[in-house]
């Protein structure tokens, strides 16, 4: 169902807040097919988003014009902070080794699609187990997981470049050297949140209806086959859910990276991410207004990532 | 087959990490790995009791995350089908703020929420600290895709009948939205439990701390006990596995798409 | 689909959020600015039947056990007053003494240490202890002279150490035996480390056993051989940098060729593990460690055969010595309750009691027996004598800022990718302007 764009008509806002409430005039009710419901729908929500959240936001925003000191206290600079920040390398930086790192857990998508479809085959023995233990990581305490994942890495001791010695891979120095510290916390980032994304698109499975399969099956399709035009497109919603949250939640990587590459690693620097490099700013370094901006800075690049997703979803999405 | 590679993929660490907490601080530290502890070190599940006031801090997190989760789940049920199903001026506005709320680093909220929380008196309160988490952008989105999904006959087919809004959201499309309920109790609890910044700022009495807070008291400046911290970890991590054991059975037999009938 | 987000809507709330900038602007303009320190009423010890709740907080859940311990004996002098313990996980300890700091809801009593000192001093959110040592109550020079002047600001005292760590020379009796290399004494020197630590890794290279183990830890390794060269991190009363000097850069180049000539496993090895792992697992034969890796050598498997000296001289003697602080906060709504708890603290009786019960050495002179006795066959008695030359750990108010120039600096100068002196001076360039910033 299609519905036109939102919000085109003449009503203005205060008139919308007047008519709020259950007794909402008829004359209200006559303006719009859903009168003042969906405001009390929304409201409490909204109301808590606007003081937890949005407040802060606009504190955040303020302070990024100005040098904020560690205690309070703050004084005008202007755009001050933005050039600085448009000059440090340090932006850059990290927006690359954001994205890269947002790359490699980019990919755990279609392996999850791949996987929850497995897992929702229709009699699959033991598929309660699998679901629990493909969650487990998603389960796991940041803080211990973190610790065993550096042992794990660990460049001359660890499990895995002792597995990649079979192979004759001489492995490298993962959580010590630059590159590869990057895609050392992306596996783990793929590894904890797999889970999660099979959860989703598990729930968004079930709501494809079995009759297509059974029907494709009757004109002889093969799974792969079944798989890529049915499964897939239908899926789209969902997949679309992940992708987004996803891209998000990468973009905010900040906790996984800190706890296994070690808060006295050399290499810090170099692979810092967005979400570090304002944190160092923020509590590191004690620059709070340039941190303000840092934080603006990355709530318009994701943002406009965010946008770009949403245009782009009509081309690939399909919904009922 | 795939799967039981996944699986054992997916598990490993945790057996490493059990196997972590069996043994003593030395065979851990030692930088050739141990594969198997000389003695099974049980004591080290006795210690995290000692150590910590485990049962008020478990009972800290469960409290904050049944009310968290009970919160979410009705507050972003509720605005996800709003934002999905009804027709309201300032919708995309108001989509967006909740949106670009996730766009902001989290910890840029801290210093902000601190000083709400202490103006409304609720530092060292239960409520203190579940306060910021009741309202979740993220939970809101997943609702409204579950409900955009939605065939819209069935509520048209509703609206035809009289029904009114609330009438159709609760007794039409609510039932149909079961399984992503379920997905956002468990995102939400796993978020919830596994929090610790903001409880860690906002309590000063250890027995009010949550169980994530109190696992990181046990990791230390200059140097920690490793077993114990795992062992902590590992029971930490026991109740919510079987509220996701038992919660996953709902999402697998929920409603598969068969409203039209 | 429709788009239930076009970009024109999305925009419009963005600038809908801008336009409450004003009002925004003049809330937070309340935000206040620093205080100047104040100097408070002068203590006097308050009556024994006062009542009072205060807030104690730290981040070592270790030393939980003697601090319990402390407050007992505290509550037999003032039965009236609870103390409330809030042990904060280090992580998170300085991100909540800030956020507190900020809003003034600091606790009444709580740990400061060296790094910190100076912010949170120079904010005024620090009570001096000026009036509790004219009283005679508290006597600085029970306490270990450098460590002393790490908590004194322009003068004013703040608070004196409540324990103290130095640095030694851990290092593995096996090893030596088997490579056949004389073990280290407390007069030994740069030249007869190097020799040693060379001896040992040619010998047993083959068993991937290296000599001698530094990292990128500075308390425990290169700030300690920049003083022993002579030189200063910190200099001019905190204006300026001491990296770019002669006797600096012999401190890095100690290391630099250590590292060359195989001696040392490399820097990026020691990022990976770190020196103390390597020593407790037998893989090296020395290293550079705090007093407080005690516990942690003595439970390892090297611990039968491990044992400490004092750390080689370079032109002279010198250790980094660092040690935390009792302060209570200058807007404490207790202070009176929270002075007499520091007093009591810092006091002998305290002291002895923190160092019997072995989590800590306690700064107090003459009570650090019991952790001299507390490794049979172990020399720790020289973490103790090491007092004697020892040198504050460096900082300065915003030491967090230079000290992240260090770590992304010093790397390729212990590698040897980058000169010693050219690196040295890019630090102290850098370091320079940062301090200014202060």
């Amino acid at each position: 169902m299609t519905t036109g764009s939102p919000g085109l008509r003449p009503v203005t806002f205060p008139a919308a807040r007047a008519a709020r409430g259950r007794g909402a005039g008829a004359e209200a009710r006559a303006r719009r097919r859903d009168g003042a419901w969906p405001w009390l729908f929304v409201l409490p929500l909204l109301t808590g988003v606007v003081l937890f959240y949005v407040w802060p936001i606009i504190q955040t925003f303020y302070f990024s014009f100005t040098e904020w000191g560690v205690f309070g206290g703050s004084s005008w600079t202007g755009i001050d902070n933005y050039v600085r920040l448009v000059q440090d390398p340090q932006l850059y930086l990290s927006l690359g080794n954001t994205l890269l790192y947002t790359g490699i857990v980019l990919l755990g998508v279609p392996i999850a699609v791949y996987l929850a479809s497995l897992l929702n085959t229709p009699g699959l023995r033991f598929a309660s187990f699998y679901r629990v233990l493909f969650f487990l990581p998603y389960i796991a305490m940041p803080t211990a997981i973190a610790m065993v994942w550096r042992i794990i890495f660990n460049g001359d001791f660890g499990i895995l470049n002792y597995v990649l010695s079979f192979a004759g891979i001489d492995g490298p120095y993962w959580v010590s050297t630059a590159g590869f510290a990057t895609v050392a916390v992306a596996i783990v980032g793929i590894w904890s949140s797999i889970g999660f994304s099979m959860i989703v698109l598990g729930a968004g499975l079930k709501n494809i209806p079995t009759e297509y399969y059974e029907a494709s099956e009757l004109d002889g399709a093969s799974r792969w086959r079944q798989f890529r035009s049915i499964t897939v497109p239908l899926l789209t919603p969902s997949i679309f859910f992940v992708v987004i949250i996803t891209v998000i939640a990468s973009f905010q990587m900040f906790d996984l990276l800190f706890a296994i590459l070690g808060s006295q690693n050399p290499i810090l620097p170099k692979s810092m991410s967005l979400v570090y490099f304002f944190y160092h700013a923020g509590f590191v370094t004690n620059e709070r207004g340039y941190a303000a901006s840092i934080a603006m800075i990355i709530f318009v690049i994701i943002g406009l990532v965010t946008l770009l997703q949403f245009r782009l979803q009509r081309r690939w999405v399909n919904v009922d | 087959m795939v799967l039981g590679v996944g699986g054992f993929l997916m598990a490993f660490p945790f057996l490493w990490q059990m196997i972590m907490s069996l043994s003593t601080n030395a065979e851990v530290q030692s930088v050739v790995p141990h594969f198997w502890p000389a003695e099974l070190q049980w004591d080290n599940y006795v210690e995290v009791f000692e150590r910590l006031p485990f049962l008020s801090q478990l009972r800290t997190s469960v409290l904050i995350t049944i009310i968290r989760t009970g919160a979410q789940i009705v507050l972003c049920t509720l605005a996800g089908y709003a934002f999905a199903r009804m027709r309201f001026r300032g919708r995309g506005i108001a989509l967006a703020v909740i949106l670009s709320i996730l766009m902001v680093p989290s910890q840029a909220y801290l210093i902000s929420q601190y000083q709400i929380v202490q103006n409304l008196g609720w530092l060292n309160t239960l409520i203190g600290i579940v306060a910021p988490g009741l309202f979740s952008a993220f939970g809101t989105f997943l609702m409204r895709t579950a409900f955009l999904n939605m065939p819209a006959e069935l509520e048209e087919a509703a609206r035809l009948d009289g029904a009114s809004p609330v009438r159709t959201f609760w007794s039409v499309m609510l039932p149909l939205a079961r399984p992503s309920i379920s997905v956002l109790a468990i995102t939400s609890a796993l978020w919830s439990w596994n929090e610790l910044l903001w409880p860690l700022l906002v309590t000063t009495y250890q027995e009010q701390m949550p169980l994530s807070a109190g696992l990181a008291t046990l990791v230390g400046n200059k140097s920690t006990d490793y077993p114990v911290v795992m062992a902590a970890s590992m029971l930490a991590m026991a109740p919510i596995l079987i509220l996701f054991i038992v919660l996953q059975r709902r999402v697998v037999d929920g409603l598969a798409f068969s409203g039209l009938k | 689909m429709h788009k239930t987000t076009s970009p024109g809507s999305a925009r419009r709330a963005l600038l809908g959020i801008a336009g409450a900038i004003g009002i925004a602007s003049l809330i937070a303009g309340c935000a206040g600015g620093p205080a100047q320190p104040t100097g408070g009423a002068d203590y006097t010890p308050p009556a024994s039947d006062l009542a009072a709740e205060i807030t104690y907080a730290f981040w070592d859940e270790t030393q939980r056990a003697a601090i319990e311990a402390n407050i007992e004996g505290f509550n037999e002098e003032y039965p009236n007053i609870a103390v409330n313990l809030d042990v904060t996980p280090w992580e998170g300890y300085w991100t909540k003494v800030q956020t507190q700091a900020s809003s003034d809801t600091l606790p009444d009593l709580f740990w400061l240490n060296g790094p910190n000192f100076q912010l949170y001093a120079s904010n005024g959110k620090v009570e001096p202890i000026t009036s509790e040592v004219e009283g005679d109550y508290i006597d600085p020079a029970n306490y270990p002279e450098g460590l002393v002047d790490l908590y004194n600001l322009d003068g004013v005292q703040y608070g004196v150490p409540k324990d103290f760590d130095t640095i030694g020379l851990w290092f593995n009796k096996a090893i030596f035996e088997q490579a056949g290399v004389e073990v280290p004494t407390d007069d030994w020197t740069w030249d007869d480390l190097s020799t040693a630590a060379n001896g040992i890794s040619e010998a047993l290279s083959s068993q991937g056993i290296y000599g001698v183990a530094g990292g990128m830890d500075g308390q425990t390794t290169y700030y300690n051989t920049i003083f022993q060269a002579g030189g200063e991190v910190v200099t001019d009363g905190g204006k300026g940098s001491g990296y770019d000097t002669p006797e600096a850069q012999a401190g890095i180049q100690f290391w630099t060729d250590l590292i060359a000539s195989g001696a040392s496993p490399s820097i990026q090895q020691l990022t990976d593990t770190p020196a103390d792992q390597w020593f407790t697992s037998g893989k090296v034969a020395m290293y550079y460690g705090g007093s407080w890796a005690r516990t942690a050598v003595k439970e390892s498997s090297v611990g039968a055969v491990a044992d400490v000296a004092a750390l080689p001289a370079g032109e002279e003697k010198a250790v980094v010595i660092h040690g935390v602080s009792n302060v209570v906060a200058a807007n404490s709504k207790n202070k009176q309750a929270a002075q007499a708890l520091q007093v009591y603290l810092a006091s002998e009786k305290a002291q002895q009691q923190q160092g019997d019960l072995g989590a800590v050495i306690p700064a107090f002179n003459g009570t650090q027996q019991a952790f001299a006795d507390s490794y049979p066959g172990v020399n720790l008695q020289v973490f103790l004598d090491q007092t004697a030359w020892a040198k504050p750990y460096p900082v300065s108010k915003n030491g967090g800022a230079w000290g992240a120039v260090e770590t992304a600096l010093l790397p390729d100068a212990f590698s040897g990718a980058v000169p010693v002196a050219d690196a040295t001076k890019d630090l102290a360039t850098q370091m320079t302007d940062l301090l200014a910033k202060e």
